[in-house]
C-alpha cells in the first residue's frame, strides 16, 4: 500500500525459464540458499517444472507480486493449491484470502482491535516477562535459546496478549503443520499432521468464542463481529490467523539474532553498551534469515513481470527470504550486519495490502527480549551446533545450545 | 530537484532534495533523519512516520485516504489538524519548499 507509483509493464515477455528443482525437499529446506541463488540468477521469473506453478526470488519481483493485487491476487489462496479449485482441502483464512476492496474493510477493523497505542499498553507486562525469562536462564548458563529464551518469551506473552490459552508443545507441533501447508502435500506436511491428529480436536476449540479469555484481543474480534464491523461467522478463522501468523516466526526471528550474535562477540558488545540497537539487529536477523520463506498469489490475467510473459490462473510462489538476499538491493547480503539501514526495505514481514498486521506486536516482543538480555549478559556463545526444523514454508531454529556469561 | 526542510524535535533543520515521485519517509530515512522510524516501509501499519506539515502546504498534500485516516489516531504523540504520515506524502514539483516538523515520539 506504499504511495509511490509503481512501474507498469506492457507488452509481450518472454517464456520463464524452467527450473527443475523441487524446494520443498529436506535437502534444500536444511539449506535454501543455493536454491535461491539459483532461482535468482536463473531469471527475473522462472518456471518450477515438479509443481507447474512461476516463482520469483529477486527483491523487486518480489515486492510486485506481493502488493500489485490487481495482477497477483490472493484469493485464490497464498499458498500452493488454488483455493477455487476442486479438491481444496485447506480452510480459507478471511482475512489473507481475499484482495481489496474486501480485505480493506476487514483489515481496518483488526486493525483498530491491535493498533499500536493497544500494543504499547503491553509493554510492561512483557518486560515483567522477559525479567522471569532472563533470571532464569542466568541461573542456568548453559542453555538452548530457542526453548529457553525465544519460546519461553513468545509462547507465553503472545497467546496472554490474545487470550487464549496454548500448552507450549502444542503450539510448536501446530506451528509445524500451518507452515507445512501452505507448501505441497508432501511426506513433511503428512508427518506433521500426523503428529497433531491427537491434538486437532483442542486446536479447533482453541479459537472458539468460548475459549476467549476475558481481557484478550481475541475477544475484542469476537466483539467486532457482534458490533457489525467484521463479517459474519469470521471471528473464528482471524483468530485461528493470529494463532498461525503470532507465534512461529517472532520465535524464529529471535532465535536467528541470538544465533548470529553468538557468532558476532563484536556486535553482541554493542548491543551491551547500548540496548537501543535491538531494534535494527532484529530487523537485520529477519532479513539475513527471513522466518517466512514462502508465499503464493495466483496469476489474475495474462501479464508480464520482469520481461516474462505470466499466463493467467497460475500460481506464483514468492521466495521472500531469497528476495532478502538479493545482491542488487543488499551489498554483502550473506553477512549479519546490525549497522545495516534494513527496517522498512526488506521483505520479511511481506508487502502490500497483507504485510504482517502483527509486526508492531512481533517488534515490541523481540526488542523487550532482546534488550533483557543485552543489558545483563556480557557475553554469549555458542555451545553446540545449532539445528533446523525443517518446515514447507518457514525457516526456524529447533535448538541453539548457547553458554551466556552474567555480567 | 524540490527541496524539504525536517525540523527535529530539537528544533534543528535538516533540508533534503527529494525527487519527484518519493516519499518524505522514504527521503527521511535514507538520510538518516533519527526522528522519522518508518518501521512497516510505507504499509500503514506503524504509524512511525509522523509529521506535522506547515499549514500553507496543505493544500498541495495529497488527500488523506481512510487507511492514513485512521492510523493518524494512533500515532504515538496524538494527532494535530496538520498530522500526516511522511510515507504518504509523495513529492511533487508543488511541494518544493515543504517544511514539516517530525513528531515526538514516534514509538
Amino acid at each position: 500500500m506504499s504511495a509511490e507509483p509503481r512501474p507498469v509493464e506492457d507488452g509481450k515477455g518472454g517464456l520463464p525459464p524452467v527450473l527443475d528443482v523441487d524446494p520443498f525437499t529436506e535437502e534444500v529446506l536444511a539449506d535454501p540458499y543455493p536454491f535461491h541463488e539459483h532461482l535468482r540468477e536463473l531469471a527475473p521469473v522462472v518456471e518450477l517444472a515438479r509443481y507447474g506453478i512461476y516463482a520469483v526470488g529477486r527483491h523487486d519481483e518480489v515486492q510486485t507480486v506481493m502488493s500489485d493485487h490487481e495482477r497477483f491476487m490472493a484469493a485464490a489462496g497464498t499458498g500452493l493449491y488454488d483455493l477455487r479449485k476442486p479438491g481444496a482441502w485447506r480452510s480459507r483464512s478471511p482475512l489473507l484470502e481475499c484482495d481489496p476492496p474486501d480485505h480493506t474493510r476487514m483489515r481496518m477493523a483488526l486493525t483498530r482491535i491491535i493498533s499500536p497505542v493497544v500494543v504499547r499498553k503491553w509493554r510492561a507486562d512483557f518486560e515483567t516477562e522477559a525479567q522471569r525469562v532472563v533470571d532464569r536462564i542466568i541461573d542456568m548458563r548453559e542453555i538452548d535459546a530457542v526453548r529457553d529464551v525465544a519460546e519461553a518469551f513468545v509462547l507465553t506473552v503472545f497467546p496472554a496478549s490474545l487470550g487464549v490459552d496454548i500448552p507450549h508443545e502444542n503450539a510448536v507441533a501446530i506451528g509445524d503443520m500451518n507452515f507445512n501447508a501452505i507448501g505441497p502435500n508432501n511426506d513433511i506436511f503428512q508427518r506433521s499432521l500426523r503428529k497433531v491428529e491427537p491434538i486437532l480436536e483442542w486446536y479447533q476449540q482453541s479459537f472458539q468464542r468460548e475459549s476467549m479469555i476475558e481481557g484478550g484481543f481475541g475477544q475484542r474480534i469476537y466483539e467486532a463481529e457482534d458490533a457489525g464491523e467484521l463479517p459474519v461467522d469470521s471471528a473464528p478463522g482471524l483468530v485461528r490467523s493470529f494463532i498461525r501468523g503470532g507465534m512461529d516466526t517472532t520465535i524464529a526471528g529471535i532465535g536467528f539474532a541470538l544465533n548470529q550474535l553468538a557468532r558476532n562477540p563484536a556486535q553482541w558488545a554493542k548491543l551491551h553498551d547500548d540496548p537501543a540497537l535491538v531494534k535494527s539487529a532484529f530487523e537485520e536477523a529477519i532479513r539475513h534469515e527471513s522466518p517466512s520463506q514462502t508465499q503464493f498469489r495466483t496469476v489474475v490475467r495474462n501479464t508480464v513481470l520482469g520481461g516474462m510473459q505470466l499466463v493467467a490462473d497460475r500460481k506464483v510462489a514468492i521466495f521472500m527470504g531469497a528476495a532478502n538476499r538479493d545482491k542488487r538491493k543488499w551489498e554483502r547480503p550473506e553477512e549479519f550486519d546490525i549497522s545495516r539501514r534494513t527496517t522498512g526495505v526488506h521483505l520479511a514481514f511481506g508487502w502490500g495490502a497483507h504485510q504482517c498486521i502483527g509486526q508492531m506486536i512481533a517488534r515490541m516482543e523481540a526488542e523487550v527480549i532482546l534488550s533483557a538480555l543485552a543489558r545483563r549478559v556480557r557475553r554469549i556463545e555458542l555451545s553446540g551446533t545449532p539445528t533446523y526444523r525443517l518446515i514447507n514454508t518457514l525457516r526456524t531454529l529447533e535448538c541453539l545450545p548457547l553458554r551466556v556469561e552474567p555480567v | 530537484m524540490p527541496k524539504v526542510t525536517f525540523i527535529n524535535p530539537d528544533e534543528s533543520r535538516v533540508e533534503l532534495d527529494v525527487p519527484v515521485g518519493q516519499s518524505l519517509m522514504r527521503a527521511a530515512t535514507a538520510a538518516g533523519i533519527d526522528g522519522i522510524v518508518g518501521d512497516c516501509g510505507g504499509g500503514l501499519t506503524c504509524a512511525t512516520c509522523h509529521v506535522l506539515v506547515q499549514e500553507e502546504f496543505l493544500p498541495d498534500t495529497p488527500p488523506v485516504t481512510p487507511n492514513e485516516d485512521q492510523m493518524l489516531d494512533f500515532t504515538a504523540m496524538g494527532r494535530h489538524p496538520t498530522s500526516r504520515l511522511s510515507c504518504q506524502l509523495v513529492m511533487t514539483e508543488a511541494l518544493d519548499g515543504l517544511v514539516v516538523r517530525i513528531a515526538d515520539p514516534q514509538l
